[in-house]
């Protein structure tokens, strides 16, 4: 008989009739590649589990311990040394200002206030024009128009709320 | 619920003390699977810590709906095959007892000489597991060892189900090839000091 359906008996652990088996057996003693591969997988089914030494749970709790308290650390250091550059970043882009502060105080406040009262007024103006165009514009522009933006604008809500799901969704497995 | 899930939901709540019971009950199959992988025993208790570390930082990723055993050992196969990858170990030795591993015959069994044979029988079969490709040895592992399905190794390994088929059946393939080899040269390569009669 062939050697092929008898290897593939073994790999594919086929569930074997009494015939087939008195047959297998037979091959068994004269193929020795078939042989080996029915003594590898009586082997490798009977070779137990290999077991940690005593204790592991105990070390895998100091383990984490550590572990917890390195990330502690790093975060400790990460934050500190964020915080220092931030700061040092701030002072050296505000240093002119600083200076300028602590040579004439009276003039830098003066020149802040005139900014702040023209920043108020140009806001001031924008709102009055917005309060008009407001006004005017929904004469212009018929109902069905208004009907059509607002489902364009809420389909494309929709579509930002389900791409944003879709992307934050957290993958399984490690 | 069962006392698993009870565990599971415990830990990613942030409870220290479910995660211990996941430990003590997975400990031996994630070790099992280290120890057959990397071949060492010292090699396998540090993978066997980061694997339980891995899946302890990842808690809240597993998903309930896949068995738990499955997702560690996915986590441990990976961890070995990175760290085989990484690192290139020294090929296993069949004459060098490991440290923490050392499986002397037990000469207070009843039958010391079966013992020598099991043993013998387990080193031959560690040799010949260590020439299998990481992928391969993994998926073996877990067929034999871990009794896994196959569906569960692809899950495991991210392969598909006729990949780790294939995989199964030339790491077959290949291990009857080296376990013709290998009693020759276990006979030949006998240590100095062991006895003839063996």
């Amino acid at each position: 008989m062939d050697h092929r359906p008898f290897e593939d008996w073994l790999l594919e652990n086929k569930k074997l009739n009494t015939d087939e088996k008195r047959q297998l057996n037979a091959h068994l003693r004269s193929c020795q590649t078939c042989s080996a591969l029915a003594e590898v997988d009586l082997a490798l089914k009977s070779v137990r589990l290999a077991e940690p030494s005593a204790g592991f749970t105990d070390r895998f709790q100091v383990r984490l311990e550590a572990r917890k308290k390195a990330l502690r650390q790093r975060n400790f250091w990460g934050f500190f040394v964020l915080t220092v550059s931030v700061v040092g970043l701030l002072a050296w882009a505000c240093w002119p200002f600083i200076q300028s502060i602590v040579q004439s105080p009276v003039s830098m406040l003066a020149s802040w206030l005139s900014s702040v009262v023209s920043i108020w007024a140009s806001a001031e103006a924008l709102f009055q024009g917005g309060r008009v165009i407001l006004k005017v514009v929904p004469g212009f522009v018929p109902t069905y128009v208004w009907m059509i933006l607002l489902l364009i604008a809420g389909g494309w809500s929709l579509l930002w709320v389900f791409s944003l799901m879709k992307l934050t969704k957290i993958p399984q497995g490690a | 619920m069962t006392d698993e899930m009870t565990w599971i939901i415990q830990a990613q709540h942030g409870e220290d003390e479910g995660f211990t019971f996941l430990v003590e009950t997975y400990q031996k199959p994630v070790y099992n699977l280290c120890y057959r992988m990397l071949g060492e025993a010292e090699a396998a208790e540090d993978a066997a810590q980061e694997t339980f570390l891995k899946a302890y930082q990842n808690i809240n990723r597993y998903d309930r709906e896949r068995p738990f055993p499955t997702w560690l050992l996915s986590i441990a196969a990976h961890y070995c095959i990175d760290r085989l990858r990484r690192k290139r170990f020294s090929s296993f030795s069949i004459d060098e007892d490991e440290e923490g591993q050392t499986e002397l015959p037990d000469t207070s069994a009843p039958d010391p000489e079966s013992e020598a044979v099991k043993k013998q029988t387990r080193e031959r079969l560690q040799g010949c597991l260590q020439s299998l490709e990481p992928v391969d040895r993994a998926a073996v592992i877990m067929r034999y060892w871990q009794d896994c399905s196959e569906v569960e190794i692809a899950q495991a390994l991210k392969l598909t189900v006729p990949a780790v088929k294939s995989r199964l059946h030339r790491a077959r393939r290949l291990l009857a090839d080296l376990w013709e080899e290998k009693p020759t040269r276990i006979h030949r390569e006998r240590k100095p000091y062991g006895s003839p009669a063996f």
